[in-house]
């Protein structure tokens, strides 16, 4: 690889594509254009300079209590999100596609999710099996007949993308429309780099990412069950939570309480809250809590983190949750290989973005297929996330391979399989070798629905697999997250 | 105002003040008992230990009252409710759970304090002496209320900090009254002069040594002391001064007018505060300090239950 004659001694010494799509160089070794400015100002730092700007800023996410919390000792740890400061930047054309894309992809899958509940004209038409619905884990038939506020399920959802490197399109790899996190990692990063990069963000446009909470709030707001100025909480599963931080932000952000099921109390179908001055009535929860803890009269009796009596309170119609009970359907990894048929359904177009291509395990040509090609595949389970319950079979053991047969044969329903996808990279500064390396990473921007169009701040979470060659960037499994900027549309560009 | 997020503010208050007055106690004995004999010196750890309510606790840990176990207790051990890692760490964790409420700055200061704390190591400040750690906690707790103070608007929720604050400092104030004055009734005469230090290090233990030094001019005198830290109206570690911020905090709380009370915790300590403004220290001896001080205690107690009672808990209506 050719590298730009300026670069010597210092931060991208010896950097390699390693034959992935690099997001900042091409595969000639070329710079691309829209990180030349970038570039310039990190080639110009030596390794113990920027060291010290990746301390700072770890020390400013610590200071502010960004942590997520990893139950692996028993006693709850709090660690950093690995924050790298190499942003991921996105020409304005590429977010345009990724745009239309998504806003497609959102509108099909609220509309599913109205049908599905509603009249499941879907179903009567045989676009997708009826026993694939019916037998996904978070279909939830309490919800059939329930008229959610202005008919909108999916008011977050976060879209994974990812760039395959062999053709550079990004495909979509899945949705999350149930409580997706992360955003508060999107708005905190871009605080922390515009502080350690001030000149950074002067030699670029970067499209601002800070108006989501105001965005959120005018749409939580707008589905008040009464006129008046209504009362909108955060509900919180409470500091253990991992994504706790995430949840107070938003409050404190959008300027609403942030509340625990034990101050909320239902009284003849209305959510009330527990204040010193006695109850006062809540009209819309944005919810952060999954389907199964928010009633224990209505799903798991066990749990105390939910409210009794709050599913009442939401058939009555006199509460607006968000998101909307249910979801899991939209999301269930067997049920998204048919969402670009939902877009061609429903919408009457073809899809923007693509699937990566999926094999269903419940039916039986697909899941003698994925037995013989284990080890080259992805296993996934349907209802799980954050990289839980998955099998990468080419980094597999033949003992992991062997113990996922068993678990398919045993319950097909509950897998789909796909290719390895080879992620795009972008450099991330390698702590032990004071280096640029390249580092695969995905990208999950968070789109809005406020009923008539989806709202989608620019760029998003760039998560980032911080370990040498690993493809998994969950935080859970030891993935970081960057910056992500999009620039603003150039005179030149369509 | 969620009633969970007043009582987390009234309890982050009440353990950053008793971390603070831990971290007080330990600071101004332990220097003063490097100039004195042992076997004194063992009585007065002891001693400390009870002025913390914590003899029981103490003795199934230790055999021994000395420097280095009563430093460890009172600092260090998490299994010590009261200790002062612990009352940091509850501080945090009530700051945490109402972090959409305060403002940022109080949290990352109380955020980078409890990570400080998790850098020194017990060993380490045992050997170097209580003085650097004490000093932290006690600067910790000065600008704890400055950024709260500066930073919140003082509102109810405000108010709520005040009130947590101002009742844990009264009862504290009250407390190392009582505990004193029963060592010294049940030391000898002899210690007199050993006394006469041991009343110094209970006004610096409360800042109050140099008020006192101003107030009173003479050598110092037990009822002086009584009366300095009991009765003072402007010492901000006296109990009026305190029972007095208290009752302010209630009624601003409740919103009620000077002649009326709306709450049992603001009728105590409007009663309280009524008592120690027309009391002399004279009345207070006439009666038995140490009966006043049992009642005034147990008032204390009673007003923190009623403010719980008024404004924290639900009973449940299903």
């Amino acid at each position: 690889m050719q590298m730009p004659q300026a670069v010597r001694d210092d931060l991208f010494r010896g950097y390699q594509t390693g034959g992935f799509f690099d997001e900042m160089f091409s595969a000639e070794g070329e710079l691309r254009p829209h990180y030349a400015r970038l570039y310039e100002e990190l080639a110009s730092m030596l390794p113990a300079e920027f060291e010290e700007r990746r301390r700072l800023a770890d020390s400013a996410f610590l200071l502010q209590g960004i942590t997520f919390t990893v139950y692996s000792d028993g006693q709850g740890t709090e660690r950093l999100f690995p924050f790298d400061l190499v942003p991921r930047i996105l020409p304005w054309h590429e977010w345009d596609l990724i745009e239309r894309g998504l806003s497609q992809r959102v509108t099909a899958l609220n509309l599913f999710l109205q049908d599905v509940y509603g009249p499941q004209r879907i179903l009567k038409d045989r676009r997708i099996p009826r026993s694939l619905v019916y037998s996904c884990r978070h279909f939830r038939r309490e919800m059939i007949g329930v008229e959610v506020p202005r008919g909108i399920y999916t008011h977050v959802a976060g879209i994974d993308l990812i760039r395959d490197s062999r053709t550079g399109d990004f495909l979509v790899l899945e949705d999350n429309v149930r409580t997706p996190s992360g955003i508060s990692y999107v708005l905190e990063n871009r605080l922390v780099m515009t502080r350690m990069f001030p000149g950074a963000f002067q030699m670029h446009e970067v499209l601002p990412v800070d108006h989501y909470p105001l965005e959120l709030a005018q749409i939580l707001r707008s589905l008040s069950p009464r006129p008046v100025d209504p009362a909108v909480v955060v509900l919180t599963p409470g500091i253990y939570n991992s994504a706790y931080f995430e949840h107070s932000f938003l409050a404190r952000q959008m300027g609403v309480e942030l509340v625990e099921g034990r101050d909320l109390i239902v009284d003849g179908d209305v959510v009330y809250m527990k204040t010193i001055r006695g109850l006062t009535r809540v009209d819309v929860i944005y919810r952060r809590l999954d389907d199964e803890f928010l009633d224990p009269l209505a799903f798991r009796s066990e749990s105390l983190l939910g409210v009794p009596g709050l599913m009442g309170a939401y058939r009555a119609g006199n509460v607006a949750l968000a998101n909307a009970i249910g979801n899991g359907v939209a999301d269930d990894k067997a049920i998204y290989a048919y969402v670009p048929e939902f877009i061609r359904y429903y919408l009457g177009e073809d899809p923007i973005l693509q699937n990566v291509e999926t094999k269903i395990c419940s039916q039986p040509q697909d899941l003698a297929y994925v037995l013989e090609h284990l080890g080259e595949l992805v296993v996934k389970a349907v209802g799980e996330s954050g990289g839980y319950g998955m099998l990468l079979g080419p980094y597999a053991t033949s003992a992991m391979i062997e113990d996922f047969r068993k678990r398919l044969l045993a319950d097909p329903r509950n897998y789909i399989a796909q290719p390895v996808i080879s992620l795009s990279r972008v450099p991330a500064y390698d702590a032990v070798a004071s280096k640029m390396a390249g580092r695969h990473v995905d990208l999950r921007p968070y789109c809005l629905f406020d009923g008539e169009k989806v709202i989608i701040v620019p760029g998003g979470l760039t998560r980032v697999a911080l370990k040498p060659g690993s493809l998994v960037v969950n935080s859970s499994q030891g993935g970081g997250s960057k910056d992500t900027w999009v620039l603003q549309r150039e005179s030149g560009e369509k | 105002m969620l009633s969970r997020i007043a009582e987390s503010l009234f309890w982050m208050a009440r353990y950053m003040e008793r971390a603070e007055d831990n971290a007080r106690l330990l600071d101004v004995h332990y220097h003063m008992l490097l100039e004195h004999s042992p076997q004194s010196y063992q009585l007065r750890w002891e001693a400390i230990i009870a002025i913390c309510g914590e003899t029981d606790r103490f003795f199934k840990l230790y055999h021994e009252a000395n420097p280095h176990n009563v430093f460890e207790f009172l600092g260090f051990r998490e299994d010590n409710p009261n200790s002062v890692l612990t009352c940091v760490n509850r501080v945090r964790e009530n700051a945490r759970t109402i972090r959409d409420r305060i403002s940022r700055e109080m949290w990352e200061d109380i955020n980078s304090l409890y990570h400080r704390l998790r850098g020194f190591r017990p060993e380490t400040e045992i050997a170097a002496g209580p003085h650097r750690f004490c000093n932290e906690i006690k600067f910790a707790s000065f600008r704890f209320h400055g950024v709260c103070d500066d930073t919140l608007p003082h509102d109810e929720g405000w108010q709520f900090l005040k009130a947590g604050r101002s009742l844990e400092r009264a009862e504290t104030t009250a407390h190392i009254v009582d505990a004193e004055y029963h060592q010294l009734l049940t030391s000898a005469s002899s210690e007199a002069d050993v006394n006469n230090h041991q009343w110094m290090a209970v006004l610096r233990s409360v800042a109050a040594y140099e008020i006192y030094r101003r107030e009173y001019h003479g050598r110092i005198e037990p009822e002086k002391v009584a009366e300095l830290l009991l009765l003072h109206p402007r010492h901000p570690r006296s109990v009026r001064f305190n029972i007095s911020t208290l009752h302010t905090a209630l009624q601003a709380i409740s919103g009620s007018g000077p002649d009326s009370y709306a709450t049992e915790a603001e009728r105590l300590a409007g009663k309280m505060q009524e008592g120690l403004l027309y009391d002399r220290i004279e009345d207070v001896f006439a009666r038995g300090l140490h009966s006043f001080l049992t009642d005034l205690e147990k008032t204390c107690r009673v007003i923190g239950e009623q403010i719980a009672r008024s404004y924290f808990y639900y009973a449940v209506v299903a």
